[in-house]
């Protein structure tokens, strides 16, 4: 096979005007065998969406729980390794081990640090963002509609003609 | 405003180094020429931890919270205007698993957020309270400051949400109910404020140190009388105002207060930090401070900073989260009977 570019945004993209439909479609879809690799554009998070695509808990929240503990357990080790490679004893109290309640605040502070941080890694990481190569499919769905999006797909095979089945407003290849 | 007040408040500490390239060497976890690693026991150590922490996460949970609204500005506008948008929106599809990540970790964003509230001011607190000087030395300093900075910020908030309200004529999303809920808090956490104020005098006073209570006393009917009245006064007094429903609801009033409480706010830093400063347990370093014209010019520059900052944000960028309106909208539904689906 010759090396050619795969335009991951070529295909077939149906527009919906509600989102009952969508939902509807959605369902529809996925009992399907000949949409694979399909994405749903919505202008805002619908719960009903979620459901309807059945996704479970995101694996965001093992970005946050991951970074979280990282940043204790570098606010901590910050604190009682320096601690430990060269003491200062200040108003005669103990450094290290004795000192945990003070460094308390530095291992609470790294904690919703490395937490925030690893929670927007994941929201890029999961969401597969920055992503320069691909385009706006259409417009309108940042607007106020919904859109379910086949790649390698064209209006006229038979996943068009089931979106137009299933309520879409514009069918059309992108 | 968290972000810019911020960065504002950053230029102080460098502005006070002298040599401000030198800022990050003597704040940041650095040994030093003899080996010596900063003091982790000491609060302003907390404090750069505490205010880092505070500005990198605020500005995540915010400039995630653009990402949507800002590739639907991208999607409407054309040429260069498109390309920056674009950018900034890190290519935002508004997939359903984009929408359900970012759901997610917003969520998190928002309960790692919610926590550094308390914890940046006590931090702050914790600068004054932990070191044994007279007036600063009290246990109820955190609680106290984290009601302060409630107090000032819904005024600040009212202060600068009702010219934009006005100009950019959104009165249909924020609510006269939404105003109220502002000014409502602002009364709470007055009150809150009044209670620490009378606690500080009723602890210096019944704890019979006399130094503790040489400098409240002081505070009240020294050389300093008139920063620690208005900053009753605006603080304490007019606030109670806001019990009247009339009063809330009554716009200009309402601004004018908020405005007098911005001010109060400003007069309890200057009386906390100045009347502690001047007299402390060595005589022979006793004196009298009033700010000169450069402290003066200084601060009024930092407000010009500030509204630099705001009038930026809202010229460029959505200034009410569209993502977010629409979530509060009623759905975009059919209609028609859908064979008994009920989402949600």
């Amino acid at each position: 096979m010759a090396k050619s570019k795969v335009d991951k945004d070529q295909g077939v993209i149906g527009i919906f005007r509600h989102l009952d439909t969508v939902c509807n479609a959605i369902e529809k879809v996925r009992e399907r065998g000949d949409f694979a690799g399909y994405d749903v554009l919505s202008p805002t998070s619908y719960h009903e969406i979620e459901h309807a695509c059945g996704f479970g808990a995101s694996p965001v929240r093992l970005f946050t729980l991951i970074g979280a503990l990282t940043g204790t357990c570098t606010g901590f080790g910050l604190a009682l390794l320096t601690d430990w490679d060269w003491s200062i004893v200040v108003g005669g109290k103990t450094p290290g081990i004795y000192s945990l309640p003070a460094y308390v605040v530095i291992g609470f502070e790294c904690t919703i640090l490395f937490g925030a941080i690893s929670t927007i890694l994941g929201i890029l990481v999961m969401g597969r963002m920055p992503n320069p190569k691909r385009r706006v499919l259409d417009p309108r769905t940042t607007d106020d509609r919904f859109a379910i999006f086949v790649p390698g797909a064209t209006k006229d095979g038979p996943q068009g003609q089931f979106l137009r089945e299933c309520g879409a407003e514009e069918v059309r290849n992108t | 405003m968290t972000i810019f007040a911020v960065i504002c408040a950053a230029v102080f500490p460098l502005i006070h180094m002298g040599r401000m390239w030198l800022g990050a060497y003597w704040a940041l976890p650095l040994p030093n020429t003899n080996n010596l690693w900063i003091n982790f026991r000491s609060p302003l150590v907390w404090d750069v931890f505490a205010i880092s922490t505070y500005f990198t996460t605020s500005l995540l949970f915010w400039y995630i919270g653009l990402v949507p609204d800002l590739a639907s500005i991208r999607d409407r506008v054309t040429g260069i205007k498109r390309l920056v948008y674009g950018f900034m929106s890190f290519g935002w599809r508004g997939t359903a698993r984009q929408w359900w990540h970012y759901e997610t970790g917003y969520g998190f964003l928002a309960a790692l957020a919610t926590p550094l509230v308390l914890s940046v001011h006590s931090v702050v607190s914790w600068d004054f309270a932990m070191s044994l000087q007279p007036g600063w030395h009290t246990v109820i300093f955190p609680p106290y400051f984290v009601a302060g900075a409630i107090l000032s910020g819904c005024a600040m908030v009212y202060n600068l949400l009702l010219p934009v309200r006005q100009m950019f004529r959104l009165e249909k999303f924020i609510l006269p109910e939404h105003l109220d809920a502002c000014l409502r808090l602002t009364l709470l956490t007055s009150t809150i404020v009044f209670y620490a104020y009378s606690i500080e005098f009723f602890v210096a006073w019944y704890s019979g140190n006399p130094y503790e209570w040489a400098i409240f006393a002081k505070r009240a009917h020294g050389p300093y009388a008139f920063y620690f009245w208005v900053m009753m006064f605006c603080n304490c007094i007019f606030p109670m105002a806001f019990w009247s429903k009339k009063v809330r609801s009554s716009i200009p009033l309402s601004f004018f207060i908020c405005i007098l409480i911005n001010v109060g706010m400003w007069f309890e830093r200057y009386n906390i930090i100045v009347s502690s400063l001047v007299e402390d347990f060595l005589p022979s370093s006793w004196g009298h401070f009033e700010p000169g014209l450069w402290e003066i010019v200084i601060t009024f520059g930092s407000f010009g900073l500030f509204g630099t900052f705001y009038f930026i944000f809202v010229k460029f960028f959505p200034i009410i989260s569209l993502s977010e309106i629409k979530l509060i909208m009623p759905k975009p539904l059919s209609g028609k009977a859908t064979g008994g689906h009920h989402h949600g």
